[in-house]
């Protein structure tokens, strides 16, 4: 195994050229860490995340993942988020773990201004990642961004979002994103014996991933809205665990899963 | 009544023939047949006056209106950069003419001083400091700009100057005019201080730059906008102050006066970081025939300390150097308004929970958002209807809705959250029961969950409840 890690890192050293060796953020989960190159997903790369029906348009289980993802890196600086649609809620994001006071909101009147104010935002010292809900990337705006991301190691997020709706476009091919998830919802397990609902579920799709492997599985936020205690969370985990994999595309468990107290 | 015309205004030379102000319409055409009229227009004029006003700001910062027809400029601390208060006002003098305006004016001690000189001593009077005194005494007591009632008092005592009002003894003018007269007469002398409307509040945060030869070239234009910030910040440095907002004036030869602003996240005084945030804007400066005068004013002044940038982590970005122009260079560009940080507001009412804070502002003293009540990812800005809810029982959260046209079948809810308006803001006979909120949080079969209330309450025949989507969890 070993044997393979170092050989991954070797192809990863010529893939990255000149670029210094970028740091990974790990799930914490094997199964998900063993798909992305350098066991966690790379810092430093701009990352694709969309959804699928209705989610195009309100994004909001993309926003849901992208905020569980960006909670570890808040500790390392500020997050900007640019938006084309003022409707993201900041309490909504607290819940999730996602800390609102190192949110900064940026609202672009168009596409062009969305992409270059990530850009801009991703050179600044002290961001450690930006959001952007953009609705298509081509390849040159995808360079930029990545050029923009290895000026200071920060992150960037990409959540496809046609904002106000419209008729679809034609998906970009080419992609300079490291990795590009397709999210959804999927629904939740509420433990034995407790009414209402679980804590959130997502069935996540790694579509594609430079130098890794592609993926699927049902995770779950399994410490959303349940108070202060996964506020000491550590750098490396994600606020995200793994149900289920769905790596060969079948559906959820027939039998639902339940979550040990 | 009818209403009569009357002559608002009145030129030189009709004044010549005999013509004043206050006269009948009918009259004055009967005394000059072939007078030239026109409608009076006190909307224009006051737009005009407001426009000079805004000329004035090249002489001093502070200016006042003083309706219908006067201004009155502060200044003190100003003279100095004409050499002496008789080369500024023959400047302003030479100006005025310039633009063809007729005019008067005077310097003085106080506003009041200066009003009756302008008004009623020679042209371009200038008192000596503390001496209005004596060039008040003989001017006719009009000078003093007296209430209506006083004047009919001093024209029955046959008081004709200023003079013998003011050997009256304080106590018996009081008594005799009233206090308004006691005030105005205190006013003109410079024992009462006297509150003026500045157009601009006074900032002594000012710099000026004037130039032999009007520039118009744009790299011109940028080297001076260099050149004054560093003039204006060469004193914020020396205070030890920092401002959050540079205005800038281009004043062009024709008299117009073109303003710029910028805004900083935090208090700054860089030079070049103030001119950079000013470039991109420059373009949309037109210099006419030429700029002649460059004035740069800053707002929001505060102390800021040159803090040290911290030794022991030298990786660590202060926010001076990263996030501060960053956030500079994006209000700078979008607006204001499109860059912020949610901050939390003491509210139930979902849309009024949060408010956008300045981006690096300190956080504020509300409490914070509580995290173990779900809210939403996406929060509406305004809650969509639903239509087509089904619920087993009328109190119960809907088993079935639609939704922009898809039918969402519920497969969990939780539930409910019941919102109140805020009723002790508002008048008390406002409040309406269809104005309470039950919110439920629903995951509907493919496992999308969502954020749906009923407004209203069963039962009430006059408004039925109705059901709207708020958010959407994700």
């Amino acid at each position: 195994m070993s044997d393979f890690r170092a050989l991954r890192a070797k192809i990863a050293a010529i893939e990255a050229g000149a670029r210094a060796e970028s740091e990974s953020l790990p799930f914490g989960d094997g199964a998900i860490d063993a798909c992305l190159p350098g066991g966690g997903l790379p810092l430093g790369r701009w990352h694709e995340i969309g959804g699928a029906g209705m989610e195009v348009e309100t994004a909001a289980a993309p926003t849901a993942f992208t905020a569980l993802l960006a909670a570890p890196l808040t500790r390392r600086g500020e997050v900007v988020w640019v938006l084309r649609r003022d409707d993201l809620c900041a309490a909504g994001l607290l819940g999730l773990g996602f800390p609102p006071e190192r949110l900064i909101q940026v609202c672009a009147r168009d596409e062009a201004e969305a992409l270059s104010v990530m850009e801009d935002a991703l050179a600044t010292v002290g961001v450690a990642a930006v959001v952007g809900e953009v609705e298509a990337c081509d390849l040159t705006a995808g360079r930029r961004l990545q050029l923009a991301c290895e000026k200071r190691g920060a992150t960037g997020f990409l959540i496809r979002r046609r904002p106000y709706g419209g008729s679809a476009r034609r998906e970009a091919t080419g992609s300079a994103a490291a990795t590009r998830w397709r999210v959804a919802s999927a629904p939740s397990e509420p433990p034995a014996g407790e009414f209402g609902l679980g804590a959130p579920r997502f069935t996540v799709e790694l579509e594609r991933c430079r130098g890794g492997r592609t993926g699927a599985w049902l995770l779950e936020a399994s410490q959303a809205f349940s108070g202060a205690h996964d506020l000491e969370m550590t750098d490396v985990a994600h606020p995200l665990r793994l149900v289920a994999d769905l790596g060969d595309r079948q559906l959820a468990p027939a039998q639902p899963f339940r979550r040990v107290a | 009544m009818r209403a009569v015309r009357r002559v608002s205004a009145v030129s030189l030379e009709a004044a010549r023939l005999g013509l004043n102000v206050g006269q009948k319409a009918t009259d004055a055409l009967a005394l000059v047949p072939d007078l030239v009229t026109a409608e009076a227009e006190p909307e224009a004029d006051a737009a005009a006056l407001t426009a000079l006003a805004d000329w004035c700001v090249r002489f001093s910062p502070a200016v006042a209106v003083d309706a219908p027809d006067g201004l009155f400029l502060d200044i003190t601390g100003v003279d100095h950069l004409w050499n002496g208060e008789a080369a500024l006002l023959a400047d302003l003098r030479a100006r005025l003419a310039a633009n063809g305006l007729p005019f008067r004016c005077a310097i003085a001690d106080t506003p009041g001083a200066a009003w009756a000189l302008a008004h009623f001593a020679q042209d371009g009077a200038i008192a000596p400091p503390g001496g209005q005194g004596g060039l008040l005494a003989p001017l006719p007591p009009a000078a003093l700009r007296l209430p209506p009632e006083t004047w009919a008092q001093v024209e029955r005592l046959g008081l004709r100057q200023v003079g013998q009002l003011m050997s009256i003894p304080r106590g018996p003018f009081a008594r005799r005019f009233g206090r308004a007269a006691m005030t105005r007469l205190d006013q003109a002398l410079g024992r009462e201080r006297e509150a003026l409307t500045f157009r601009r509040p006074p900032n002594p945060w000012f710099a000026r730059l004037a130039f032999a030869e009007p520039i118009s070239a744009p790299e011109d234009m940028a080297r001076v906008t260099t050149d004054v910030a560093a003039k204006l910040c060469a004193r914020l440095e020396t205070e030890g102050q920092g401002a959050r907002r540079f205005e800038i004036c281009f004043h062009r030869v024709d008299g117009k006066a073109l303003p710029l602003e910028i805004g900083l996240a935090l208090p700054g005084r860089d030079p070049a970081r103030i001119a950079k945030l000013f470039a991109p804007k420059l373009e949309t400066v037109d210099p006419g025939f030429g700029i002649e005068v460059v004035t740069l004013a800053g707002h929001a002044v505060e102390p800021i300390s040159g803090r040290q940038a911290r030794l022991d982590k030298a990786r660590e970005a202060t926010v001076e150097e990263g996030l501060a122009p960053l956030v500079d260079r994006l209000t700078n560009r979008l607006g204001e308004d499109r860059v912020w940080r949610a901050a939390p507001v003491e509210s139930h009412v979902p849309e009024l929970a949060q408010r956008r804070a300045r981006p690096l502002a300190p956080p504020s003293e509300a409490r914070a958002w509580d995290r173990e009540v779900p809210r939403p990812t996406r929060l509406f800005r305004r809650p969509e209807p639903l239509e087509a809810v089904m619920a087993i029982t009328p109190d119960d959260p809907p088993s079935q809705f639609r939704w922009r046209g898809q039918v969402h079948r519920v497969r969990r809810a939780e539930g409910p959250e019941r919102i109140g308006e805020e009723w002790w803001k508002g008048a008390i006979e406002d409040v309406r029961t269809d104005h309470v909120r039950d919110y439920y949080r629903v995951e509907d079969e493919a496992g999308a969950r969502f954020w749906l209330f009923r407004s209203g309450l069963y039962g009430d025949a006059q408004t039925p409840p109705k059901w709207w989507l708020h958010g959407l969890f994700g």
